[in-house]
This record gives structure tokens, C-alpha cells and sequence, in this order.
């Protein structure tokens, strides 16, 4: 009796495994394949690129990190729990929401191990190389666990559009270099760096090539900029990313040695939506923007 | 005569190379030479010398004040609380003048220093390393305040770039507020009698007619300002103070006026070496100058105490 009993337990939680085991899929993510449930429920992530797509596919984002600092994600952030910020997971806030599925991107991914004890969690970086193969890879995994295929590869391709327009717009109008300002000081990124993708996107030579790809870019004085004379210098003010009003991108480039620059002469320094490609960049939403920006300032010109 | 000769010689010797080194090209380039110079290479060249000899200066003040070899404002929470005032003030009022961020990081430094001699006061003179320890942990509790502030509103790349002194951004324009330094220094050569006497302690200083307290006070807010001025216009250097005045005591003794010139040439020329090698190691990348200082400093500073602890005050 007793053993029939537990016979009929053992059937009974293989048949609930193999119950689970169905509706579980097996998506890519930055640290290799990982099986998951699919349609998880409540959904926190902690990556701000990762809600920015995840919105853009018509997604519930239930929980994510505060402050958001993007102002196009603030809807999103009104209706979802705060869960602690982007390098911080609030556990206990966690625990209470009892989420069926955690995404860390780049700035969280070193919480994988302890969040992994709340639930499933995967790790969605888009870092590195291929940053742009990684986004669409990331919008297919997407698209399969919360079963958004369609939107996804309308995304895609929308995607792959934009970047054909920046690409032509570009076309022919001579290198570039991407400068993060930070307060008086500046750092250069190269196409291997995490803006590389600009020059990826769009065709773009590179006005110094082999800049290394650290994730805080090369130290670089006035003199580096005036001596490599890029045609056009693609700015990036990580004070303004975070809603921080200090010395300006315009007010620390305000002087001789940039204004002696191709770029400057020609008005072709471009002062991008740091918000956008600092935070959340790799997001969707975010990239899109950012491609607006470049084929509006590519475009508007007819050097 | 020879070692003033002798640093002189050095001096000028790197004046020269940080005039003729950097990533644009003085001869081939489209850049006029003029314009290089005036805009970059000299207001570069000055910010690191006056930088480097004003920290100097600062650190065989507060040295002379609490009598000890072994501590500089890096060491008495003096550039910590200038940041954490640099802080406040970027909070309350960002877009607030560079002369007024300035003085509220000046006088928060003072009050730091102030902190630092009060404490000072209560430690006991038996082992001369108790004093550097103390203020090591104050500095680090100042320091540990800086980046929780820093850490709740997402400022800490921003402070990081204080805490690293480096003169990459130094263009003619941004450096003009460290020739303060400059006539801080002088003043205090004019001074230097007094600042000697400090160093002989309360009992002995008052004996002489030295009015201690003004004249610590006169020591403390010139620390302070020489701090506030070099963390806001380049950030902070640790070790300067520490290692340049003991470099030159070991060599020439404790008279203080004429080791005066040869501390502030000490530091302006090590501090210049340092961003030398910084723009060449990675050339046409920078390494900040503090980066560099700091590996020679911890080099230094051990040498000091372990290599000839004979010559220790306490």
C-alpha cells in the first residue's frame, strides 16, 4: 500500500516535470543557451535596454530599476515596481514580487549568481562585439519567451532599415570619432568599444583607428583631438546621460584647439541624446533614436 | 649652492620636454606653433608645476602644524572634505561659478583639516606612526561619506575624476586659478620663520613669542586653499606632500626658509615628470598624472619607513 502510494507520487511529480518541461523553451543569452519558462510572470529586469525593447515589443515590464533616467521610459517606470537600482537588486522588494523570470543586462549581470536563488534569471548583456547581431539576437529570444514573435521581426527589420538609411546617409561624408565627456575631461571610443556600433551602423571610417575597447574608453587631451582632425566628432555627455547639469559637452569642446578641427569648422560636431546611448543603449528604442539622430545630422549637409 | 643648481637644472630640463611633447606635431602640423603653445602646452605645463609645488608646500605646512614627518592633506582627510564640499555645492547649485565652488570646497577642507588637528590634539606623541594611522581612518571615513554621497546620486564617475588629478583637460582658460598657489607659496617664504617655530611644538614655540594658534590657523587655511584649489581645477594627488618634503629634509636638513624653494621645485618637477610619463606611456592616450605619482609615492613612502627610520621625529 504504502509503496504503491509513493509509486504513484514519483508518476505523479514526473508527470508535473515533464508538464513544466513543455511549456519550458531554450533562448540564447549573453552567457550561452538556457532553458526557461515561457510567458513568465511578474517580469523584473534590471537593464535598461532590456526594458526599452521589451516595451517596444508590447511587453509588461513589472518591475525595474529606479532611477530610470529616461524620460521615454517613464510610463513604463510609473507602472512598475521599483526593484532597487541598476547595480543593486532591492531583494526584499524582489521576494515580495515573487517575479517568474529576473533579465540582467551589462551594469547587473555581476547579480546573476544571487538572483538566480529568487528566480530563473538571464543574463541579456549586449556588450562587445557584434553589438548589433547581439540585438537582434536579443529581440528573437524575446520574441519567443513572451511569445511577441511577429512584432519581434517587425522590429528587426525596422531596425535593419534604419541602419541601411544612417549607412547611405553617411556614406561618403568622410570618419569620425566618438568622444564621452565627463565634466572637463574627455575619452575616445574606437569600433570595438560599447559605441563601436555607430561606426558599425554606418559605415563609418574611423578618424583614429585602434583605440582600444576599454569600458571607459582612452584618456585623450585637446591636442589628440586637434591632431587627428576628425571630419565629423560624435559627442556623448555622460553628465547630461544621468540628468546631471554640470559643465557641459558644448562648454568643455568651447575652445581653440577643438574649434581648429575639420569637424568643428564644418559644424559637424554632433551632440548625441546621452540618455539614450549611455543607459539603455543596445535598447531598440534607444538605438533607433540614436540612428534618427545621425542620419538627421548626416543628412542636413552637403559637404 | 649646488643642490638649488642642481633642481634648477631639472627643472628646466623638464619644462622643455613637457613643452615638446605632446600629440600634435609642433613641426609638421597645420596647428601654428604659436597657438599650440599659448592654448595648450604652457597652460599645461604651469597647472602641473604649480599644482605639483603647491601640494608640496601644503604638506610641510601641515607636517610643521602637527609635528609629525609622516602625514600630508592627503592624509588628513584635507582633500576628502574638499571634495565632499566640491560635492555639496555641484548638488545644491551645479551651475554655480568655478570661484564659488572654489571657496565652498575651501572652506570645507578647512573644516576637515580643522577636524584633523583637533584629533590630532588627543593622540599621544609615543610612536610617530600614530598620527598618519589616525588620519588615515579619519581620511577614509571623510572619504567613505564622499562616496555614499556620491553612490546615492549616481556621482561616482564624477567624483572619481577628483580623486585621480590628472591635466588632460588643461587648456589656457581652465588652469588661471592655480597661480593662487603661487602667491600662496610666497607668502609663505615670508613666513617661513614662524612656520619653523611651529615645528618646535606649542610649549616651545610660545617661549619664543610665536602667537601658536594664529599662526596654525594661518597654516591651516593656507593647506586648505592650496587643497581646494588644485582637487577643483585638477583633482587630487596623494603622496606630493608626503614624499617631496622628506626627500628634501633627508638631503638638506630642517632649515625651513631656505628648503622652502627646493620643496615647491620638488614637487612641481616630480608632479611634471609624472604627466610627462603619463602622455608617453600610452602615447597618443593619457594615464593620469596621479596614477603614475601614486606608484612612485607607495615606492617612496616605504623607503621612508623602513629604510632610514633613524632620522624620525616624534
Amino acid at each position: 500500500m504504502f509503496a504503491n502510494s509513493m509509486a504513484g507520487l514519483a508518476l505523479g511529480v514526473t508527470l508535473i516535470g515533464a508538464a513544466a518541461l513543455a511549456d519550458d523553451i531554450t533562448v540564447d543569452t549573453a552567457q550561452g543557451q538556457v532553458t526557461i519558462p515561457q510567458s513568465p510572470s511578474p517580469l523584473a529586469v534590471f537593464d535598461l535596454s532590456a526594458v526599452d525593447t521589451l516595451t517596444a515589443l508590447g511587453v509588461t515590464v513589472d518591475g525595474m530599476p529606479s532611477p530610470s533616467y529616461l524620460d521615454y521610459l517613464a510610463p513604463v517606470a510609473e507602472t512598475a515596481e521599483p526593484v532597487g537600482t541598476l547595480f543593486e537588486p532591492d531583494f526584499e522588494a524582489l521576494a515580495r514580487m515573487a517575479p517568474g523570470l529576473i533579465i540582467v543586462g551589462a551594469r547587473s549581470a555581476a547579480q546573476i549568481e544571487p538572483l538566480s536563488q529568487l528566480a530563473p534569471t538571464i543574463d541579456m548583456s549586449i556588450w562587445g562585439d557584434d553589438q548589433i547581431g547581439q540585438v537582434h539576437a536579443r529581440l528573437a529570444a524575446y520574441g519567443e519567451i513572451f511569445g511577441h514573435e511577429a512584432e519581434a521581426s517587425a522590429l528587426a527589420n525596422a531596425l535593419d532599415d534604419k541602419i541601411a538609411q544612417a549607412a547611405a546617409a553617411a556614406d561618403g561624408k568622410g570618419n569620425g570619432l566618438i568622444l564621452l565627456t565627463n565634466g572637463g575631461k574627455m575619452s575616445a571610443y574606437g569600433a570595438d568599444s560599447r559605441f563601436g556600433w555607430i561606426h558599425h551602423a554606418l559605415n563609418l571610417p574611423e578618424a583614429q583607428p585602434g583605440l582600444s575597447s576599454e569600458t571607459h574608453g582612452q584618456g585623450v587631451s585637446f591636442e589628440f583631438l586637434a591632431e587627428v582632425d576628425p571630419d565629423w566628432l560624435l559627442v556623448i555627455d555622460r553628465g547630461a546621460a544621468i540628468g546631471q547639469a554640470g559643465e557641459a559637452a558644448q562648454a568643455t569642446l568651447d575652445n581653440k584647439l577643438v574649434a581648429g578641427t575639420k569637424a568643428a569648422r564644418n559644424g559637424h560636431i554632433v551632440y548625441l541624446d546621452a540618455g539614450r546611448i549611455y543607459v539603455a543603449g543596445g535598447g531598440v528604442q534607444s538605438m533607433m533614436g540614436t540612428l534618427d539622430e545621425l542620419i538627421a545630422a548626416f543628412s542636413d549637409t552637403d559637404s | 649652492m649646488k643642490g638649488p643648481v642642481f633642481t634648477g637644472l631639472i627643472l628646466l630640463v623638464l619644462v622643455g620636454l613637457s613643452l615638446s611633447i605632446g600629440v600634435a606635431s609642433v613641426t609638421s602640423g597645420d596647428l601654428s606653433v604659436s597657438l599650440l603653445m599659448w592654448v595648450s602646452r604652457v597652460p599645461r605645463t604651469c597647472a602641473a608645476l604649480l599644482a605639483g609645488a603647491g601640494l608640496a608646500l601644503a604638506g610641510v605646512v601641515v607636517q610643521q602644524a602637527v609635528q609629525n614627518r609622516f602625514v600630508e592633506p592627503g592624509l588628513t582627510g584635507t582633500s576628502e572634505a574638499a571634495m565632499l564640499g566640491l560635492l555639496g555645492i555641484t548638488l545644491l547649485a551645479p551651475g554655480a561659478a568655478v570661484g564659488w565652488k572654489m571657496t565652498v570646497a575651501a572652506c570645507a577642507a578647512m573644516v576637515g583639516t580643522g577636524g584633523f588637528l583637533w584629533l590630532a590634539r588627543h593622540v599621544p606623541r609615543s610612536d610617530p606612526m600614530l598620527l598618519p594611522l589616525v588620519g588615515l581612518i579619519y581620511a577614509g571615513i571623510l572619504g567613505a561619506a564622499l562616496m555614499w554621497v556620491a553612490w546615492m546620486t549616481d556621482l561616482m564617475q564624477y567624483v572619481g575624476i577628483w580623486r585621480l588629478g590628472e591635466f588632460s583637460g588643461i587648456v589656457q582658460g581652465r588652469y588661471e586659478l592655480l597661480w593662487i598657489i603661487a602667491g600662496l607659496g610666497i607668502l609663505l617664504y615670508v613666513l617661513a620663520d614662524r612656520f619653523t617655530l611651529l615645528g618646535l611644538g606649542e610649549d616651545q614655540a610660545r617661549s619664543l613669542g610665536l602667537d601658536y594658534g594664529q599662526t596654525r590657523t594661518l597654516g591651516l587655511v593656507m593647506v586648505a586653499a592650496i587643497t581646494a584649489v588644485v582637487v577643483v581645477t585638477v583633482g587630487a594627488f596623494p603622496f606630493v606632500g608626503l614624499v617631496v618634503p622628506n626627500i628634501v629634509s633627508r638631503w638638506r636638513g630642517d632649515n625651513l626658509r631656505a628648503n622652502l624653494p627646493l620643496i615647491a621645485a620638488g614637487g612641481a618637477g616630480l608632479v611634471l615628470a609624472a604627466d610627462i610619463l603619463g602622455r608617453l606611456i600610452v602615447f597618443p592616450y593619457e594615464i593620469p598624472a596621479a596614477t603614475i605619482f601614486a606608484v612612485f609615492g607607495s615606492a617612496v613612502f616605504l623607503w621612508l619607513l623602513f629604510a632610514a627610520p633613524e632620522r624620525r621625529r616624534g
